[in-house]
């Protein structure tokens, strides 16, 4: 208590001294959100007439945050000039008021995106994530049995639920294609920037002279729709089993039990044949079929919405080389933000360096839909 | 351990009980050796599959996948680990696969060689000649749980229903209904001492034998459902009966005639027999709006619907009949008349 008043009293009296530069604390990644923080930048002064206007739009709230975010900054600009005091202890003091002054500012700037960034419908949803193999023959399909593995250790380590649904393997170990349904707390608003073409450029190991290759591996992510979501008539539909022909029931004794379902509206198929009960693989196909006609209904409402956009979700960014893992250099890439991390193995061990691409990535989205909001409404 | 309880299947299961298929299974698995060299997962799958397809086993492929997933302990050979696809197999495994093979080779059904299979989200253990759930199953346990969904809470103090399985062969029925009603009870009778067994054994792997009364019942004998009165009126009857006409019996695949319980299967002149003996039954074990649920043969809704007819007596009505998911008609909910209460006439 006595430290504060002391440091209320100091700060008094630094404030009328010599200004000091500001150390930043502020991670490359973020650097285009706090550029838009900026003071007399064009997010403040969004902010500023929010809180001038009458009309409010995001409510009382936004403006009370924003005010209190001013008031941190101008308390950090006065401690941050006591870091220059001859006393010792007091020094000590504003690096610690700095750090919490720090600390609520990034809340408070979070808090201020949360309210701008309109959240997606989907964001809560489970999601069906989907890997095929690109260019490069049995090099892109072992990358893709690679990359399979990084989003399930992903999965893990996001604490989310992860079932593969069907896995086509080749012939020396790698992967054709394969799905899994991905279920958990905010997955598809973290998986939504994975959806792209992934590029992989290495020696590999089916290489004899010792060249690198680029091959390539697509990534779709499909948000999983709820029941309200997405309704689909019955008659739609054609379940086709192995069962189809002959009396059925306990006439026969087959051990088949992989579905396929047509969509017949769409001619959108699905099928399953992961489990040995017939009910589950139609489970399972069911929630992929649903996932596929969910996505497709969703590109044709939002394509209109976000086509200006770096960050594509959908089949537009399907088709675009999103991330480039080189091996020789032992670097990942991601084309969108231009962020490269070092580090591949532990990269695709699906954890933290993983994790922190994607917080990149939503950080950019949240950047590139302010400056659209700001620029609706200045 | 699931790889040695396979091998140990493999070895120890079979020769005892079918002393006179062993020697023929021995003598055909010399010759099929796959050649040295062929070590890995996939090309095994190929050999067995050609070695099936020569012999005119039927599902030669899945067959043959089925088995050598189960000895690499997946499910299914599409959710074989990847590595596993490539990887060498040890002599173990390889001698394992030829001996579960060798048994496939006698048209065993492979959900016997493997021990196990699944039904609904559960696997069960399955042993000869207990009858082998089949998928269409699935669906009527389905229908079942739908209906008490949907069904108003008229059940009263005990919570959840109390259901009456005839026939439970391997427990299927009657364990998956009690694994997705966590308040339900069930009383699950069969007149096989192997049926009983199983579905003792499977009730305990699945720790649901404490909400399961296992009962040996022959519910075609005379006065058999006074056996029954004691555990109460029950709110639904469920019921796979046997319901192949005997004049089918002989077309039936062999893996069918030849290693399940006839008795599990042959319902009779017109596939009716425990059927009928179900729905004489039922009026005096039901509650009084209580259903009975019922897979059937494609020809039966309307054979059981005259026949309901012409016994007015058992107040029973054939209310819905629901097909399976190859557009068959398969399943029959039959409900208590509610205008009449009490016994039949004839008690």
């Amino acid at each position: 208590m006595r430290s504060r008043l002391l440091l209320s009293a100091a700060r008094c009296l630094w404030a009328r001294g010599a200004v000091a530069p500001a150390r930043r604390h502020i991670s490359c990644d973020r650097l285009q959100l706090e550029e838009l923080f900026a003071r007399g930048g064009p997010l403040r002064t969004f902010l500023d007439r929010q809180a001038g206007s009458e009309s409010q739009v995001r409510g009382p709230e936004l403006v009370a945050i924003a005010k209190l975010l001013s008031e941190r900054e101008r308390e950090l600009r006065e401690t941050e000039h006591l870091l220059h005091d001859e006393n010792e202890d007091l020094r000590k003091l504003a690096e610690d008021e700095i750090a919490s002054c720090q600390k609520e500012i990034a809340q408070l700037k979070h808090q201020i995106i949360l309210l701008l960034v309109p959240s997606e419908e989907t964001d809560e949803n489970d999601l069906i994530l989907e890997v095929t193999a690109g260019v490069g023959g049995q090099e892109a399909m072992l990358f893709t049995a690679e990359i399979f593995d990084m989003y399930q250790q992903y999965a893990a380590f996001k604490r989310w639920h992860f079932e593969t649904l069907e896995y086509f393997p080749s012939e020396i170990g790698g992967l054709r294609h394969a799905s899994a349904s991905i279920g958990g707390s905010e997955a598809y608003k973290h998986m939504k920037f994975e959806g792209g073409v992934h590029r992989v450029q290495r020696v590999p190991k089916t290489e004899k002279q010792g060249r690198i290759h680029t091959s390539t591996m697509t990534v779709a992510i499909l948000p999983q729709p709820t029941e309200i979501n997405l309704v689909i008539n019955p008659k739609d539909l054609r379940i086709d089993t192995k069962r189809a022909s002959g009396a059925g029931g306990q006439h026969v004794n087959t051990t088949d039990s992989a579905v396929r379902i047509v969509h017949l509206p769409t001619g959108v198929v699905s099928e399953c044949q992961q489990e040995r009960s017939q009910l589950k693989n139609r489970e399972m196909a069911m929630k992929k079929l649903r996932a596929r006609l969910y996505s497709m209904y969703l590109e044709e409402e939002t394509s209109k919405r976000y086509s200006a956009r770096k960050i594509q979700i959908g089949t537009k960014g399907r088709s675009e080389k999103i991330r480039t893992y080189n091996f020789p250099q032992n670097r990942v890439t991601d084309h969108r933000i231009n962020k490269s991390l070092h580090d591949l193995e532990t990269f695709m061990q699906g954890e933290c360096l993983l994790d922190e691409l994607v917080q990149s990535l939503k950080d950019y989205a949240d950047y590139e839909s302010l400056v659209e909001i700001i620029s609706r409404k200045l | 351990m699931k790889l040695w309880g396979g091998m140990l299947r493999a070895f120890l299961f079979g020769p005892g009980r079918r002393g006179g298929t062993w020697g023929q299974a021995f003598s055909s698995w010399e010759p099929h050796l796959p050649p040295a060299g062929l070590l890995n997962a996939t090309e095994l799958v190929s050999h067995w599959t050609a070695v099936f397809e020569k012999r005119g086993i039927p599902e030669a492929r899945e067959s043959s996948e089925y088995i050598v997933a189960h000895v690499l302990g997946a499910k299914t050979f599409q959710s074989l680990k990847p590595v596993l696809w490539t990887q060498p197999l040890t002599p173990w495994q390889l001698q394992c696969i030829q001996e579960l093979s060798s048994h496939r080779l006698q048209r065993m059904p492979v959900q016997y060689i493997l021990g196990e299979w699944d039904f609904q989200g559960l696997s069960l253990k399955m042993a000869p000649p207990v009858f082998i759930p089949r998928p269409e199953t699935e669906e009527l346990v389905e229908w079942v749980l739908e209906e008490v969904a949907q069904r108003p809470r008229v059940i009263g103090t005990q919570g959840g229903p109390l259901i009456l399985e005839v026939g439970c062969g391997s427990g299927a029925i009657s364990l998956s209904l009690l694994s997705h009603l966590p308040q339900s009870q069930v009383i699950a009778v069969d007149k096989g001492e192997a049926a009983i067994c199983l579905t003792r054994e499977n009730a305990q792997r699945l720790r649901l034998q404490d909400r399961i009364r296992i009962i040996p019942l022959d519910v075609t004998l005379e006065g058999s459902w006074a056996h029954l009165l004691p555990w109460g009126p029950v709110d639904l009857v469920v019921s796979n009966p046997p319901y192949v006409f005997s004049q089918d019996i002989e077309q039936l695949a062999p893996e069918i005639r030849s290693y399940e319980d006839p008795a599990a299967l042959d319902g009779g002149e017109e596939g009716m027999d425990i059927i009928a003996h179900i729905l004489a039954l039922a009026p005096r074990l039901l509650k009084d709006s209580g259903s009975v649920f019922l897979e059937v043969d494609p020809r039966h809704p309307e054979l059981v619907g005259s026949w309901l007819r012409s016994r007015p007596d058992l107040s029973l009505d054939l209310v819905a009949v629901r097909k399976d998911f190859c557009g068959r008609p398969r399943f029959l909910h039959i409900r208590r008349s509610e205008a009449q209460h009490g016994c039949p006439a004839d008690t």
